[in-house]
């Protein structure tokens, strides 16, 4: 699936916890240096955000109409 | 990856479980005043047992969960972590048993000295509870309609207890207040300004989670939390000038605003993607149609005032709404979070060895529980207009709540075996 904000997304929103986190860190694993990941959800998750700024990571969060969070993850 | 699932700053698993394991007990204990009173509690809505009964439900059952899992959640789903969640849990647990025994005693026996002694006590731990999950909540940006829910919600919970303080001293005092006037605007700010509210902020971001519906719409959802407290804000405004018509009208227009809330999350589980049908899900459906033929009565009331005056009308209100409503809310939810947070320690313990989260608490044991549930509200109803069936729906009552008790209880049960398991391994 590919999204305007980046061609790596993993569309979690109809995912049972844990595999949104899981998928999020697989994905993270094969991004090369100055690519983007998108993440939607239909929340926000605050313990991913925690592990992502403790492990260097940026992300810009945006809650469009639907409802869907678009997470915007970098390096 | 498996440390990277464990955020360290989750609170321990005994935090929010005292609450989630005595909430059961104090539902069990209503049950048991109805069963033993019988018929004469339903004689109308200021009875001494049905006082008891609903404050029983309301601070010992609603109230105990809610703050329970509070603490857990605060966290996971605004990023604001309590101070001390351990410390913080075990005196607002004692404070909360403690004040909701004594509330109901004061109710039951009718003792001016226990009325006052509960006001104090609820009122104190509140208290606390509100300064340190506002400490924690004051500095986080309202980035979601859950933070921002969360915050306005708590403003809602100090209108509800203050409120509550005002009627009890009243009533251990002797005071001359407006008993109806003040005791339904008591009930819109704990059932709208608080528990309201808190139910939308938790079900934008645990439906579509547990239930895997698509997401609420960011617009009614940053609104909704708004327009409730406006609401009970402009109610109690009303109260105070004496504004019969505008009560009556902001009465309507507060349930309306339930309504629409109830309506869209039945139309966004009509759209889920789970093919079956779960306790949780189960229990929500309840709730959710209970809370809107509850709250269509008041707005029905507000064009036709005649009926708020039949007889049983609230008592009708308050089974839908609290029974029917609250109640099983919460206990779908709590099918999902105990065995989650299990799951989730034993997890981080033992890295990967978890068991499935269906054996922790298995399906068939949260059906039987539900159908005694749903049977309770069933009698409940009835005994409005048959009130020999006050005893019955008791015992349906207090066999929900026992059962649910050991639903948990056997949750823990098997965590505490598991983790002895491994870590004897």
């Amino acid at each position: 699936m590919t999204h305007p904000k980046s061609t790596h997304v993993v569309d979690a929103r109809y995912m049972e916890p844990p595999e949104p986190f899981v998928h999020t860190m697989e994905m993270l694993d094969t991004l090369k240096p100055g690519e983007k990941m998108l993440l939607l959800l239909f929340r926000e998750p605050h313990p991913l955000y925690k592990v992502l700024r403790q492990n260097g990571y940026t992300y810009d969060t945006e809650l469009v109409s639907d409802g869907t969070f678009e997470i915007l993850i970098w390096r | 990856m498996q440390a990277l699932l464990s955020f360290d700053k989750a609170p321990p698993f005994a935090a929010p479980l005292r609450f989630f394991l005595t909430a059961p007990l104090f539902a069990l204990l209503a049950g048991v005043l109805l069963l033993v009173e019988g018929e004469s509690m339903f004689a109308s809505r200021w009875t001494p047992g049905l006082l008891a009964a609903t404050h029983l439900v309301t601070v010992g059952f609603m109230l105990q969960v809610m703050l329970g899992a509070l603490i857990q959640i605060l966290p996971v789903v605004a990023g604001a972590n309590l101070r001390h969640p351990l410390v913080v849990a075990r005196w607002l647990h004692g404070g909360l048993s403690g004040g909701a025994l004594l509330l109901a005693a004061g109710f039951q026996f009718g003792q001016p000295t226990l009325l006052a002694a509960a006001a104090l006590v609820l009122g104190a731990s509140i208290a606390m509870f509100l300064l340190v999950t506002w400490r924690a909540l004051a500095g986080v940006p309202s980035t979601s309609p859950t933070i921002r829910g969360l915050k306005f919600a708590l403003f809602g919970l100090a209108g509800a207890v203050a409120l509550g303080i005002v009627l009890a001293l009243a009533l251990a005092r002797g005071w001359a207040v407006p008993w109806q006037a003040l005791t339904d605007l008591h009930a819109a700010w704990a059932l709208g300004g608080w528990a309201g509210i808190l139910l939308a902020a938790m079900a934008y971001v645990v439906v579509p989670m547990f239930q895997l519906t698509p997401g609420y719409p960011a617009r009614p959802s940053w609104w909704l939390p708004r327009v409730m407290l406006g609401l009970v804000l402009s109610w109690t405004l009303a109260v105070l000038f004496e504004w019969p018509l505008a009560i009556r009208l902001l009465q309507g227009l507060t349930a309306l605003a339930g309504i629409a809330f109830a309506a869209l999350t039945l139309r966004l589980q009509s759209q889920r993607r789970r093919a079956r049908a779960d306790a949780t899900y189960r229990y929500w459906q309840l709730g959710l149609f209970s809370a809107v033929f509850g709250l269509f009565l008041p707005l029905t009331a507000t064009v036709w005032p005649a009926l708020a005056e039949l007889p049983g009308f609230s008592l009708v209100v308050g089974i839908l709404l609290l029974a029917g409503g609250f109640m099983s809310f919460i206990v779908g939810m709590l099918y999902k979070i105990v065995p989650f947070l299990a799951w989730l320690h034993l997890q981080n313990t033992c890295g990967g060895q978890a068991p499935n989260m269906n054996r922790l608490l298995p399906e068939t044991a949260m059906q039987r529980q539900m159908n005694a549930h749903a049977l309770a509200v069933a009698l409940l109803l009835a005994a409005v207009v048959w009130p020999w069936l006050v005893r019955p729906a008791g015992a349906a009552l207090a066999l929900a709540g026992g059962w649910l008790f050991y639903n948990l209880w056997g949750t823990v049960g098997r965590y505490r075996r598991h983790l002895a398991k491994v870590v004897a391994a």
